[in-house]
């Protein structure tokens, strides 16, 4: 039997999915293919200024914008050892909280939720859904506001630059924005309810979880250490010695940890860095294993609490810029000039983006300009783990019918969020 | 009154146009509210039908980068009476067109060493297609898209007021005008309509909007090169696309 879906929709970017499989459940064929054209993102940097980095590298991907400026100015910072000062520091922190935020609540309401309800159009959603929608668009839109008034703009943020900003934000604005926060966290807290109820398929299957880590917080912004598994490993170590890209699938680098499929995103965040979420989404996620008596082993080897994990750090972000807007208003917040001295040298960051981690290397020359790139996005890494959850959910939806078959099929895939302009790029 | 069908289509991009369209909520909401929507495949399941639809209006955001985009883009066309290149990348080939500028062979060997990727010359879509209106930015103005959607779903062909990024620059005239300061800055040979939303944020404007049609940019170049090198100037045209334009623009 074969079954296809030529193009999955609402996915960000365009994909597909094959399979063939006999009808004793064997699977002799499957994938989930990318279907967008190669931009070569990395070859065209080769010879380009350092400052064009973070604009290019910005246009690799619409909805999130924000990991891949900040991983592009860190990863070069790192290389010419530039320190950019604590005001840059929390403003980053800032702006990426909220791209996860308003990246999390489009996958989870526009995206993902539908499925649960057999919807086809958004449009039909938003009528079924009237308080849930109204609430999802008003924590998007917070979001997108703290994009708009930290980063100039939420699609292709302007003002991040290697060492710091080109502008930073009016404190009246802040302020507005730290007054709309509670709304937004009772907004997030319907949400959770919302995704609380949710029937969520039975589905099992044990795999690594990969984030950054450090033993203290919940940490998303600039970290030196990787966790996979029970495993650590410095940051570089993981880049370049455990994890492998895959060439042999173009356009797409599939990558893999010592030959294994691997998750990252919302729900391996959880899963490594559960303890440090703030209390109130702590106690959110105790709740629903609590409702659901499960086990927290359990919720992880259930891929599609993805979903649920994302609704968790809805909360838990909007907590964290909370707090950071509040730190921020005491600085003076001053103009800053960053000095930025060339030499031939090399650098990598590795930080978490909407889906997981991402990690950004360049070599540069005395002159500024790229020697030579790399960008290994979150899709990338967990397009694998994808094709190994098709290949437990396959066998067992082969007596259903054929829509069904596929309803099943895409929205397993949907659960990841998976972002094919990044994994192409 | 039967409502006009309209189809939003994403070749090779970073689909960001169509983000700076969903983040208007429920302003865009109440756009498609009044349109019968025939394909818009990040919020709705319905396949691109295989017959004849006979859309009022396309809009096509990215790069066919694909020969499987080429025929999608072709059979977009047959179907459209309109058709809309909407953003950077579809209309003036975007980022994505520094590779042209790079050399695709050398660009690809630091992806790909051996293997054989498609990897042909970026060229904006009017290359296959005819093209009847473009939206430009990158990414587009959600709010001007609106003002453009509204005449385009009437049938009408919206006209652009050329005016340059200045006019809309709050710098104009000041003492922070990046020309003044000596930078680049590519605002008076821009098409306005963003509200200079870089120069605002202490960018330079790199002309990711295109080149005004009703001006001369010769001069403009020629200011440039007395306090900038050539190279440089011509780094700045290549990153949103835009050299080659200016290029064509110079020799007629």
């Amino acid at each position: 039997m074969k079954i296809a879906i030529p193009h999955i929709h609402k996915i960000e970017g365009e994909a597909g999915f094959w399979a063939k499989v006999t009808r004793t459940g064997k699977i002799e064929e499957l994938k989930f293919q990318t279907l967008l054209g190669l931009r070569q993102i990395e070859g065209i940097l080769i010879g380009r200024r350092y400052f064009e980095v973070p604009i290019v590298v910005s246009r690799i991907c619409g909805i999130c914008p924000v990991p891949h400026i900040l991983g592009a100015c860190t990863a070069l910072e790192n290389a010419l050892n530039v320190k950019v000062s604590e005001q840059t520091v929390l403003l980053r922190k800032l702006l990426l909280a909220a791209n996860i935020i308003y990246s999390h609540t489009l996958h989870l309401f526009f995206l993902s939720l539908p499925d649960f309800f057999n919807i086809e159009n958004d449009l039909e959603l938003l009528k079924k859904f009237k308080k849930e929608s109204k609430a999802a668009l008003r924590v998007r839109d917070l979001a997108l506001e703290i994009a708009k008034i930290v980063g100039g703009r939420a699609v292709h943020p302007i003002t991040p630059i290697v060492g710091g900003f080109t502008k930073f934000p009016e404190k009246e604005k802040l302020k507005e924005i730290l007054e709309k926060i509670p709304q937004a966290i009772d907004d997030a807290n319907l949400l959770i309810e919302t995704f609380k109820k949710i029937e969520y398929p039975e589905f099992e299957r044990e795999t690594l979880f990969a984030s950054v880590f450090n033993g203290k917080d919940y940490p998303y912004y600039l970290e030196k250490i990787v966790k996979i598994g029970e495993e650590k490993f410095t940051f570089s170590d993981f880049y370049s010695v455990q994890i492998e890209e895959d060439l042999k699938s173009p356009p797409v680098k599939r990558v893999k940890f010592k030959g294994k499929a691997y998750m990252l995103g919302a729900i391996a965040r959880v899963k490594n860095n559960g303890e440090f979420l703030t209390k109130s989404s702590r106690e959110k996620f105790e709740e629903f294993l609590k409702e659901r008596k499960i086990s927290e082993g359990e919720y992880f080897k259930n891929i599609f609490h993805n979903l649920f994990s994302q609704a968790i750090e809805v909360l838990h972000f909007l907590e964290v810029s909370q707090e950071l807007l509040k730190e921020i208003l005491k600085l003076p917040l001053k103009e800053e000039k960053p000095e930025i001295k060339f030499y031939s040298t090399s650098g990598l960051s590795a930080l978490e983006a909407p889906r997981g981690t991402l990690f950004h290397y360049y070599e540069i020359d005395k002159d500024g300009r790229i020697l030579n790139c790399n960008i290994i996005t979150p899709t990338a890494q967990f397009l694998h783990n994808i094709e190994e959850d098709l290949k437990v959910l396959l066998p067992k939806i082969l007596r259903l019918k054929r829509k069904e078959q596929i309803r099943k099929i895409r929205s397993l895939i949907r659960i990841y969020d998976p972002c094919i302009s990044c994994a192409t790029h | 009154m039967k409502k006009p069908k309209v189809a939003f289509f994403s070749l090779t991009s970073c689909e960001g146009c169509q983000f700076a369209l969903l983040d208007l909520g429920e302003k865009f909401f109440d756009f498609l509210r009044e349109v019968d929507l025939i394909d818009f495949s990040l919020i709705e399941e319905m396949p691109f039908p295989k017959g004849k639809v006979e859309i009022d209006v396309s809009f096509v955001e990215g790069l066919s980068i694909k020969k499987e985009e080429i025929d999608l883009l072709k059979k977009i066309r047959e179907e459209s009476k309109i058709l809309v290149a909407v953003g950077n990348c579809a209309a003036l080939g975007g980022i994505p067109e520094m590779k042209n500028y790079q050399g695709k062979e050398r660009t690809i060997r630091y992806i790909y060493k051996k293997l054989n990727v498609e990897n042909p010359e970026i060229k904006e879509i009017d290359n296959f297609v005819k093209v009847d209106f473009y939206i430009p930015g990158c990414p587009i103005n959600g709010e001007e898209f609106l003002k453009y959607a509204k005449e385009l779903i009437q049938g009408k062909i919206p006209e652009i007021l050329q005016k340059p990024i200045c006019s809309e620059c709050p710098h104009q005239g000041k003492e922070t005008c990046f020309l003044r300061k000596k930078e680049p800055c590519l605002g008076p040979i821009t098409l306005a309509g963003c509200g200079a939303i870089c120069p605002k944020n202490g960018q330079l404007c790199y002309g990711c909007r295109g080149i005004l049609k009703n001006i001369n940019p010769k001069g403009f170049l020629e200011t440039l090169k007395k306090f900038k090198k050539p190279e440089e100037i011509e780094d700045n045209l290549e990153i949103f696309g835009i050299k080659d334009d200016l290029e064509k623009f110079l020799k007629s």
